[in-house]
């Protein structure tokens, strides 16, 4: 009997220290890495837009297909921001402009790391020990259209989290999480244009 | 602990694309936007998920969340007009946020919608819009989950309103145009 309330109030103090040591959070760290797979495009790569008109941005952001209203507040001045200094349009706007053509960008974060939060719960039950390593597929749809007529292009990109004591991928510089994401949504953007002035979407 | 028992507003509405595309496909008529209310017994200050509490918008309530997604998404497409005799009112007649599910996870909305002209009522419907996402039995994961989820199921409610014939007829929106898309 006395085992047993001993072996109760055991786990009740691991549980407990588990519990403190999860909420502190800051003890156990994230880092994050950048695929290189998108290669970095700046204006200069772009080609000079014969006729450059004014421009609608409509920019979403979706995780898992479902809208997510607070990354689309952080990400859509980057994406306007890109569209801006890319000189293809006379103006830029996330509003209805007289003649404006229509940039839609939709960016949607699909997890490719099954039970990614599961795996970092366990990351905090061990304290970091056994680290964890969870990778962020992103799906970049960019269309632009106007007079009738609509240019359409995808691509893909990823971000690789480590949680704890976990290597990241060879080759890559580990990030704080708000550079990383941001070079991660400016790299679909700007890519996103290149490969829509390769189509001759702005001609 | 954990960010378990928290309280917070409902994110800022953002207009949705496809809501965005719909108004813009149709080429005239603009709106206002006027009074937004909850019906007696709608949950229209707080939704709690696990403990945690989402609040309503800008004003503190449901009903006025409702009222700024209808103005963000008109404004979005260039159809709002704060003098405009055409006018939306509506009223929220349900507003479910099911959170506590350990794999799928709900918000159920539903709102009376009455658009008027001049004063004459031209159209006047509920409708209801349901919204599922995945969710966890980690509740670090499935409170924010919800509270993320919650501003997509007002989205696809207000998209139930754009996408109505009836409604477009009686906004004077004009007939659908691919010119604009």
């Amino acid at each position: 009997m006395i085992a047993i309330r001993l072996e109760a109030r055991f786990l009740r103090a691991a549980f407990v220290a588990v519990f403190a040591c999860l909420s502190l959070s800051g003890c156990i760290s994230a880092k994050m890495y950048v695929d290189p797979g998108l290669p970095a495009v700046a204006k200069a790569d772009l080609p000079v837009a014969p006729h450059p008109e004014p421009v609608q941005v409509l920019f979403e952001f979706r995780t898992k297909g479902n809208a997510n209203a607070k990354a689309t507040a952080r990400i859509a001045p980057r994406v306007i921001s890109a569209a801006t200094a890319s000189g293809l349009f006379t103006q830029v706007s996330n509003t209805p402009q007289d003649g404006a053509g229509i940039l839609k960008i939709v960016i949607d974060n699909v997890p490719l790391t099954d039970n990614a939060a599961a795996k970092g719960f366990g990351t905090g039950l061990t304290f970091g020990l056994a680290g964890s390593i969870v990778t962020d597929g992103y799906i970049c749809t960019a269309s632009y259209s106007r007079g009738g007529h609509t240019t359409e292009t995808t691509l893909k990109h990823s971000i690789y989290t480590t949680i704890g004591n976990h290597e990241g991928p060879k080759g890559l510089t580990a990030m704080e999480p708000e550079s990383a994401v941001n070079l991660a949504m400016d790299q679909m953007a700007w890519n996103a244009l290149k490969q829509l002035a390769d189509k001759h979407a702005f001609d | 602990m954990l960010g378990g028992c928290v309280s917070q507003p409902a994110m800022t509405y953002q207009a949705s694309i496809d809501n965005t595309e719909v108004l813009l496909a149709h080429p005239t008529g603009k709106l206002s936007v006027g009074h937004v209310d909850a019906a007696a017994g709608v949950a229209n200050a707080h939704l709690s998920v696990r403990g945690s509490e989402l609040t309503g918008g800008s004003d503190g309530t449901f009903a006025g969340y409702l009222h700024d997604a209808l103005t963000t998404e008109l404004k979005a497409a260039g159809r709002f007009d704060a003098s405009s005799a055409t006018r939306i009112d509506a009223t929220l007649t349900h507003n479910e946020l099911d959170g506590g599910a350990v794999k799928n996870a709900k918000a159920v909305l539903a709102a009376r919608f009455v658009v008027s002209k001049d004063g004459k009522t031209a159209y006047d419907k509920v409708l209801t819009a349901s919204h599922q996402w995945e969710s966890s039995f980690i509740g670090a994961v499935a409170i924010p989950a919800a509270f993320q989820n919650y501003p997509a199921a007002m989205q696809k409610l207000v998209a139930k309103l754009f996408n109505d014939p009836e409604f477009i007829r009686a906004a004077g929106m004009g007939p659908a145009t691919t010119a604009a898309r």
